[in-house]
């Protein structure tokens, strides 16, 4: 068989990737997103950002991006102040509350001239130093920096991190529930779809009570019962709500292929049913499939941001873009643009490329453009 | 270019611009007239150009991707029409030339009223007063031959038949008194009983309305019914024109001798038909004087025994009421081995769902079936699973029978393999490669995808996947309705000559009466469900019982011969 | 049509039905036991017992079924566990301001939406039409907490051309002072979703036979557009729109939040920070029951505004 392993004409898939190949705003949105996979899977492996809990820098450390290359984050030693990491918990001033003096306090804290500064010669050691001895190990003094690339957070952290870190948590979750939701999505559819009569009206109808509650209220409803808050609990309550709009896809695409001829010639040869949906059918309805997860995905990005923010999604001890638009929403009123446009512009960037790679697969699995049709 | 001439085709070609390749030819350099008030039409099968022309003709190509060279002309009334502005053209539109299309289903807007969509062409192109519109309207419904066109301007497309429809259509192009009509095959979607009305009223209304007709169609015979003159189109090229008379008579090019011959009669009995092969030379290929095999046993013993299948579906009405509807009653035949029973009957007579009850794939509702002396609807599936090795079948849409995602040999072994025909994998591959050969194609097909293959090679790979198990019976359902003439051709023969080797009973559905008439022993006419005629072939149509198959059999187009 | 209506009513019942269960399956189950929640950190036994058998929860699930069932049908979820409030008028309460922001949208929202997704559908293809496309697709990827962050502090904090927050009394107050920011807000975020989704239905119809046929019968762009495809294209968009109403309602807990505005969305969150079941559980069963009626309702006009579908 190897000889005639060249005879294999292009498949389907090879055939859209050829096609995918060729539109410019698809391969430029993919490799967004597959640097996005990279960040996460770094940052899950603790390559990177495993420090993001550390505070690293001043109090609302102001961004200075050029830095790096300059190498201008000047440090400064400070004794350790209370600001422990346990204030996190604290609730943050309400919009109501807020001090009439925040504009002020906001023009005294602008970025400050860093070129005026005297530069530290041993400011690379120091920082070693600080970054292997953090916090409690020494407990007077503590080595911080008065600017970070991306800025630092009201408590001091590298802002930079903890968007590295917020996305890792964020499109986990956005994935993980995605692909979860469109597993179940795709079974329940391919047996209501495939079988029709009494098992087709049982799932119908768990799709129409899942249906009926709209889908933010239903997630609200979940997160209210369940006290436990992570990931964990994030990804199911978007999953186990997510997957009716997969189920109507995928049912309707089913009972359409069981009519076509490919279907009733295997059915004619009593190929079993199982076989019919999963090796016949599936392969058909993939790029179905594909889709929706990365339609998903992107829909559970923002929906697991609005969860965080409001508190009800990933725990207090982690972070996610949620969560950060939190913490920026208090900042912003004392001028402190650069964790909202951090968080704000890294979830632009990937929804953006997700969404466009979406259109753009889509686009190339569009079967009028394969010439096959009739 | 003479003085009664209305249209001036020179030097037509038009290309399609295409993604990452060269442009696609559709038509090269063509060049024809079309005179007042006469009937050209334009022959072609499929990928010939001729839906492409008249597309030019009426301005209606999408202008992103069309390439026409500024060589290129089309004249009317002493003017370059692919020259003028769009807005010039438009107002041409529905004035000066209207169109009716294949599928009169979709060619009306669906939530809008019939009476409403030519009204709206009476007020807007001319000018009417509403009042006077509907008035008009009225007789136009009226004038090709709906019932009670009052009515009729309130209902919706979805409530009329397809005859019906097409009726509006013509209608809606009528109401622009237009000095050309285009109609791109509009009787190809309908059955022939009513194929035969509206070429009956097309020629009709071109009488009373003086206009021309361009006729667009696939089918020669057709054609030579309504046409006066013909253009014959192949590949974007123009075959050869002339009066209707001469190309019937007289043709001289050998693509349009192919084209008629091609085709099988209900008057003669080849053993095999001519292909387009054996006109064009395209490739020699030397066939034995085909002579039947002579059945020895003139009564052969039976294979099939259907005893008053009934099968209905059911629909909810009302609050609790279901109401059946019958689509097979209580049909009952019997196949012989090694014969052809064919099955005739429009659309909506059940003739297809009669096929897939037969094989289980339908449920019926009442009756029994013997298969080699075994009563095989009181089996279970399990039981069952044996017969589906024995008995197959052949589906009309050669591009939906075949999976997409499997290769043409995933494809055919994974029956040989289920039902333990070859040993082991191996074998299976061979045996595959034997059928592909003994369909006529070639061994790296096993290895490509259904999207690279014709329409017809298609239905080869369908045949040989269906063959590969080795059936006694094998139900063809309409398998070469979708295929052009030429192609035609040669799958019927490719089916005789497989018959002929194997010894296989066929069940051969179909509602083209000529097509039957060549490949079957024996025949039953369907009507609404029921068996209005099974008897001898010959028989049945030298000498038909019932008006209906007469009905039938006189529709059958059959060129200028009906004008003899 | 009476027949439908009563039948598509009849087929109501089973998935009122599955929702009572979904939610008391979800309430009384998943969620642990609920007296504990309500008896707070510091109770014994005896209180929890007490609460127990005022819930209800100590007696068999079907019983515990008929009471929320017979809670459902009049409209007495109790009291609120954290205000002390009747959950009825809780409900009713909010309604209104609900309303207030969500009514003037969505009217503004459908017809800026449809409008330029049948100016867009018009230049289809074209460099304009894909750049609207793709600032649209930019325009969705950013969070919406993102939109009302930054447009309250611009606006409304930083320039003052809207109050910061807050909720009067008259009609008029609320509309012209206080939803205006709100409103413009959910009207940005929502119209580009909206314009993308029409534009969709549009170019589905666009490419249909029966828009080849208006072209041959030589009719203008504008009333092809404007009478064929709107036609058609009504039905998708007007299904839609219906289908996504109940949510619209809860939708804007977001925009209510930030703004205070005393609505149902903002409710919910209170409720769900609160823990408090029977707000929840009460707007939860009468949001499905709305949605429900909605799908019904769209049905209807679809019925109506489309002779193809049979009435089954």
């Amino acid at each position: 068989m190897s000889a005639a392993v060249s005879h294999y004409s292009k498949g389907f898939w090879q055939l859209t990737w050829r096609r995918l190949a060729m539109d410019r705003v698809g391969v430029v949105s993919l490799i967004i997103v597959l640097m996005f996979f990279m960040i996460i899977l770094f940052s899950a492996f603790g390559l990177i950002a495993s420090d993001w809990n550390h505070e690293v820098a001043i109090n609302d450390a102001p961004p200075d991006l050029w830095g790096i290359l300059t190498d201008k984050h000047t440090s400064v030693i400070q004794p350790s102040s209370n600001n422990t990491l346990s204030e996190i918990s604290e609730p943050l001033p309400e919009l109501s509350v807020v001090d009439p003096l925040a504009e002020d306090i906001a023009k005294l804290r602008t970025p400050i001239d860093f070129s005026s500064h005297i530069i530290d010669p041993l400011a690379d050691t120091l920082r070693d130093i600080g970054y292997s001895q953090y916090v409690s190990t020494d407990p007077t003094t503590i080595e911080k920096r008065t600017s970070l690339p991306f800025g630092g957070d009201r408590w001091g952290r590298d802002v930079l991190k903890k968007t590295i870190k917020g996305t890792q948590t964020s499109l986990f979750v956005g994935l993980t529930a995605a692909l979860l939701a469109t597993f179940l999505g795709t079974l329940f559819g391919a047996f209501a779809g495939y079988y029709g009569s009494y098992i087709d009206d049982t799932l119908n109808w768990i799709y129409s009570v899942f249906n009926a509650i709209p889908y933010l209220l239903l997630v609200l409803a979940i997160a209210a019962v369940l006290q436990k808050r992570g990931i964990a609990t994030v990804v199911l309550i978007l999953g186990l709500t997510g997957w009716t709009g997969v189920f109507r896809l995928i049912r309707a695409e089913y009972m359409k292929h069981r009519a076509r001829e490919y279907v009733m010639a295997a059915r004619a040869f009593g190929v079993s049913s199982l076989r019919i949906m999963f090796i016949h059918i599936l392969p058909n309805v993939s790029h179905i499939v594909l889709v929706e997860i990365s339609i998903l995905t992107v829909a559970f990005i923002k929906s697991e941001v609005i969860l965080s923010f409001l508190g009800f999604g990933v725990a207090v001890d982690d972070v996610s873009w949620g969560s950060m638009l939190n913490d920026a929403q208090s900042e912003l009123i004392l001028g402190h643009w650069w964790e909202l446009v951090a968080a704000g512009g890294a979830m632009a960037l990937l929804v953006t490329a997700f969404s466009l790679f979406t259109d753009a697969i889509r686009d190339a699995l569009d079967p009028k453009a394969q010439g096959a049709g009739a | 270019m003479t003085a009664d001439t209305l249209f001036f085709i020179e030097h037509l070609s038009i290309a399609f611009r295409r993604r990452q390749r060269n442009p696609f030819i559709a038509v090269n350099d063509i060049s024809f007239a079309i005179r007042e008030n006469e009937t050209l039409a334009i022959v072609g099968e499929s990928g010939s150009g001729k839906s492409v022309t008249a597309l030019a003709i009426i301005g209606l190509l999408p202008n992103i991707v069309t390439q026409i060279p500024v060589s290129s002309r089309i004249m009317y009334h002493e003017r370059n029409i692919l020259s003028i502005s769009e807005n010039e053209r438009r107002k041409m539109r529905g004035a000066d030339f209207a169109m009716i299309f294949q599928e009169p289903m979709t060619s009306l807007n669906p939530v809008m009223t019939v009476g409403n969509q030519i009204i709206e062409v009476l007020r807007f192109k001319r000018h009417f007063s509403r009042t006077a519109a509907r008035q008009r309207c009225i007789q136009l419904l009226d004038e090709v031959g709906l019932p009670d066109p009052e009515r009729t301007t309130t209902h919706f497309p979805g409530q009329l038949s397809g005859g019906q429809q097409q009726r509006v259509m013509i209608a809606m192009a009528l109401a622009c008194e237009p000095r050309l009509l285009i109609a791109d095959e509009p009787t190809t979607a309908l059955d022939v009983t009513v194929q035969k009305q509206i070429i009956a009223l097309l020629k009709k209304l071109k009488a009373r309305h003086q206009m021309s007709i361009l006729f667009i169609s696939h089918d020669l015979a057709l054609v030579g019914e309504i046409a006066d003159r013909i253009v014959v189109m192949r590949h974007g090229s123009i075959r050869e024109q002339g009066d209707t008379s001469q190309i019937f008579l007289n043709p001289q090019d050998h693509y349009t001798r192919a084209l008629l011959q091609c085709r099988p009669t209900i008057d003669d009995f080849p053993n095999r038909l001519p292909v387009i092969e054996d006109f064009l030379g395209e490739r020699s290929r030397v066939h034995s004087d085909i002579v039947k095999k002579t059945i020895e046993n003139r009564n052969p013993p039976i294979l099939l025994h259907a005893d008053k299948i009934y099968k209905s579906f059911f629909r909810h009405d009302g609050l609790w009421r279901k109401y059946e509807i019958p689509a097979v009653k209580n049909i009952s035949f019997t196949l012989r081995r090694g014969q052809t029973l064919g099955i005739v009957g429009e659309s909506g007579s059940g003739k297809t769902t009669l096929g897939l009850t037969l094989l289980r794939l339908r449920r019926a509702t009442q009756g029994n079936v013997t298969f080699d002396r075994q009563a095989i609807f009181s089996l279970s599936d399990q039981e069952f699973l044996p017969f589906r090795r024995r008995m197959q079948i052949v589906f009309q849409n050669p591009y939906a029978s075949l999976n997409p995602r499997f290769t043409v040999g995933q494809s055919l072994i994974e029956p040989i393999l289920l039902h333990r025909v070859a040993p082991d994998r191996k074998t299976a591959i061979e045996q595959a490669l034997d059928w592909l050969s003994r369909v006529g194609l070639s061994h790296d097909v096993f290895y490509k995808f259904p999207h690279e293959f014709s329409g017809g090679q298609r239905q080869r790979i369908a045949l040989a996947r269906a063959l590969t198990v080795r059936p006694d019976l094998l139900i063809l359902d309409e398998p070469v309705s979708a295929l052009d003439v030429s192609v035609q051709a040669q799958i019927l023969n490719l089916l005789k000559d497989i018959q002929d080797d194997f010894g296989i009973s066929y069940l051969f559905i179909s509602h083209d009466l000529a097509v039957v008439h060549f490949l079957c022993d024996n025949v039953m006419v369907m009507r609404q469900g029921e068996a209005t005629e099974i008897g001898n072939i010959r028989e049945i149509f030298q000498n038909p019982k019932s008006d209906y198959t007469q009905q039938l059999l006189d529709s059958i187009p059959r060129g200028i011969l009906s004008h003899a | 049509m009476i027949i439908y209506i009563i039948r598509r009513l009849l087929q109501i019942i089973p998935i009122m039905l599955g929702v009572v269960l979904l939610l008391f399956f979800l309430f009384n189950w998943v969620g642990g036991d609920p007296a504990y929640i309500l008896a707070g950190k510091f109770s014994n036994e005896e209180q929890i017992a007490n609460i127990r058998h005022q819930l209800g929860i100590d007696r068999p699930a079907y019983v515990q079924i008929g009471i929320f069932l017979e809670q459902i049908v009049t409209g007495d979820f109790g009291n609120s566990w954290s205000t002390g409030e009747r959950v009825s008028e809780i409900i009713l309460s909010r309604l209104g301001p609900s309303l207030t922001i969500l009514l003037p949208l969505l009217f503004i929202e459908t017809l800026l939406a449809i409008t330029l997704a049948l100016a867009v559908a018009r230049i289809r293809g074209s460099l304009t039409d894909r750049m609207i496309m793709i600032f649209c697709t930019i325009g969705m990827s950013i969070s919406i907490l993102v939109y009302i962050i930054v447009f309250q502090y611009l606006f409304a904090y930083r320039l003052g051309w809207f109050p910061v927050q807050g909720w009067g009394n008259s009609l008029r107050e609320n509309l012209f002072t206080y939803a205006m920011l709100p409103i413009l807000i959910s009207l940005m975020v929502g119209l580009a979703p909206n314009l993308r989704l029409f534009r969709s239905f549009m170019l589905d119809e666009i490419s249909q036979d029966y828009v080849r046929t208006a072209r041959a019968k030589g009719l203008s762009e504008k009333r092809i557009l404007w009478i064929h495809v709107l036609r058609n294209a009504s039905i998708p968009i007007i299904t839609y729109i219906m289908a996504a109403l109940p949510g619209l309602l809860v939708g804007a807990f977001l925009i209510e939040r930030f703004f205070s505005i005393p609505g149902i969305g903002r409710e919910v969150i209170l409720a769900v920070e609160r823990s408090d079941f029977p707000v929840i559980k009460a707007i939860t069963v009468y949001v499905a029951i709305a949605t429900i009626f909605a799908n019904l309702l769209a049905d209807l006009i679809y019925k109506a505004v489309d002779p193809r579908v049979e009435l089954k």
